[in-house]
């Protein structure tokens, strides 16, 4: 079976992190290895597939992939791969750690507007008290409280000294 | 005196003399002999001794009142003298301690003023510099309003803000910057 194009499938909103990538071909390297052993012991290629996670299974149903065999598996390994190389990451740095909702939205948004494939890493950077600093490969984006205080300045010197009551 | 009797003695043996010169010499040496005898001698000297004793008492006395008349002129004189080396050198202490009073107070004046001229330069110059470290702290302040406020927010309620609150102005600033990140991306390392 032909894989579709890689650069136009959206990646489950499970996987957002490299991280979270690597997870998926490490599972997916894990139960290529315990089907082609099944199928040395027994001669035939097993009949269901062990416990996987949603993610890897998720992916695979996107892609019309069944992993039960050894060409499909093939194929998904080389697309993961595939992905894993193109897929572009940018980097967000939070003041706390974002919860996996907020990080599957953030990602959700990012796939619809930026890039299908795009995978995020997140930092922790406590100086910042709200919004969030981004990162792309050549640039920087600095989306916090901070920056919108010193945009607003003339504002908050007059909120400050109270000539916006006046 | 004593010169003066024998003198006598001798005249009124010259005037009733009427023997040769030969003889009147001799006669004269025997009756020098006979008045001049040691008794005689003895007692001229006991009575030049009481004369001599007697003018040496009275030119003592004379002498010590003399000295007494002296001492006393001595005394008036020196006391005189030194009242009125005393009264000059006073006279010369007083307008010397005049002189130094004048001199310190004209001393005392001047540093007063030169310590008034100096403290109003001071008073003028803190206040000048006062104004400029206002102004720079004010300006400072302003300059880094951002980073006291956001500091302040930090540790007022840093640890409160939900990221979760924050997702659409999150997205509102991303998609603003939308098409340069998009751009960035495509554009690769």
């Amino acid at each position: 079976m032909v894989p579709k194009d890689p650069a136009v499938e959206t990646l489950p909103d499970q996987i957002t992190t490299p991280g979270d990538l690597n997870r998926l071909i490490r599972e997916l390297d894990n139960l290529d290895e315990y089907l082609n052993q099944a199928a040395l012991r027994s001669s035939q290629e097993p009949s269901h597939l062990p416990q996987i996670s949603k993610a890897l299974e998720e992916v695979a149903s996107i892609h019309s992939l069944q992993l039960l065999k050894p060409d499909d598996r093939k194929t998904f390994k080389a697309l993961l791969d595939e992905i894993k190389k193109s897929a572009p990451t940018i980097h967000f740095g939070f003041a706390t750690a974002p919860s996996l909702t907020f990080l599957a939205k953030l990602v959700s948004w990012l796939r619809s507007n930026i890039h299908p494939q795009i995978l995020i890493r997140v930092g922790l950077e406590p100086s910042i008290v709200g919004g969030c600093v981004v990162r792309t490969t050549n640039k920087q984006f600095d989306f916090t409280l901070r920056k919108h205080f010193v945009l607003q300045h003339d504002l908050l010197v007059k909120s400050l000294s109270g000539l916006d009551h006046e | 005196m004593a010169v003066a009797i024998i003198w006598f003695v001798l005249a009124g043996k010259h005037k009733n003399a009427k023997h040769p010169k030969a003889t009147y010499e001799d006669q004269a040496k025997s009756d020098v002999e006979h008045i001049f005898n040691d008794d005689f001698r003895q007692e001229l000297r006991n009575r030049g001794r009481l004369y001599f004793e007697k003018i040496i008492g009275d030119n003592a006395m004379f002498l010590q009142q003399d000295l007494r008349l002296t001492t006393s002129q001595l005394n008036e004189y020196i006391k005189k003298e030194i009242t009125q080396k005393l009264q000059e050198e006073f006279v010369q202490y007083e307008q010397t301690i005049r002189d130094a009073n004048q001199i310190a107070l004209a001393s005392i004046t001047q540093t007063n003023k030169a310590l008034e001229t100096e403290s109003q330069a001071l008073s003028a110059q803190l206040q000048q510099e006062f104004n400029a470290e206002k102004a720079r702290l004010i300006k400072r302040f302003e300059e880094n309003m951002a980073e006291i406020v956001n500091y302040y927010v930090l540790a007022a309620v840093g640890s409160q803000v939900d990221l979760n609150d924050q997702l659409s102005f999150i997205i509102g600033d991303l998609q603003a910057n939308k098409d340069e990140i998009i751009k960035d991306i495509n554009n690769g390392a």
